[in-house]
């Protein structure tokens, strides 16, 4: 082996190593934290960075070929999918927990806004083929 | 033969990293825990394809790899909206007993 293949075993090696380290503390941290909310801080990073650096260590040891590409393809779809599946867990927690104020602290002023939205919302819907056509009517003005 | 070798250790090292994974799985108090804990060991499998594709010389492993992960998002999505309408529609019913279920459709038991 010559010293090119050597320095690339080295790199991909370390980043591997990096990854394993980040999935480790992954574990450690679901373990660690008392809530879901705290925990899901620990396994959001381990789906970004820690598959990331993984596959940043196997591109190295693949070479310039279409697995390689293949491989960036997944780490760029788990970076547009991992922040979307984490918001929506946070909102199935936050939906399903009836004393959430026992864990962490809910501001009272963003309740009282989340009510004032959600009664703009029910007016809205009720009304909602009224603005819509009104909607309709003034884009088509514009449009002239 | 090298590289055979590291390939082994660091799949035998994330599949037993999967078992702590397992058993916050089982333990989760909250339904939210487990699904973070099978969001995680899919990852971690996901990672094992990538490496399995690389050890055997396979390129098509990584598509799959690549499905693995489409499916892994969408199971997140759609049980936690599911999850979600079944919460709601248990304190709709807890908040008005006397309203008649039949006009709610068949899947207002929440049962599935």
């Amino acid at each position: 082996m010559g010293v090119f293949e050597w320095l690339r075993l080295i790199a991909g090696s370390v980043f591997l190593l990096i990854g394993l380290v980040i999935f480790f503390t992954e574990i450690f941290g679901v373990f660690h934290f008392r809530y879901v909310l705290n925990r899901m801080h620990a396994t959001a990073m381990g789906d970004t960075l820690g598959i990331s650096s993984c596959m940043i260590g196997l591109m190295i040891f693949s070479g310039w070929n279409y697995t390689t590409l293949k491989l960036l393809l997944i780490v760029v779809f788990l970076w547009l999918a991992s922040p979307v599946s984490s918001h929506v867990l946070a909102r199935l927690e936050v939906a399903t927990n009836d004393n959430l104020e026992a864990h962490c602290t809910v501001y009272p002023e963003l309740k009282t806004l989340e009510n004032e939205l959600a009664a703009v919302k029910l007016e809205g819907s009720a009304t909602q083929q009224n603005h819509f056509a009104d909607d309709v009517i003034s884009t088509g003005g514009d449009t002239k | 033969m090298l590289y055979h070798n590291l390939y082994i250790t660091i799949l035998v090292i994330l599949a037993v990293m999967l078992f702590p994974c397992l058993i916050r799985a089982v333990k989760g108090p909250r339904i939210a825990d487990r699904l973070v804990s099978v969001n995680m060991m899919g990852t971690m499998v996901m990672v094992m394809i990538a490496i399995l594709a690389l050890m055997l010389d396979e390129g098509y492993l990584v598509d799959i790899c690549l499905i693995y992960a489409m499916i892994s998002f969408l199971s997140v999505v759609v049980l936690s909206k599911v999850y979600i309408g079944i919460y709601e529609e248990k304190r709709h019913k807890a908040e008005h007993p006397e309203e008649d279920t039949e006009t709610e459709g068949g899947m207002s038991d929440g049962s599935f």
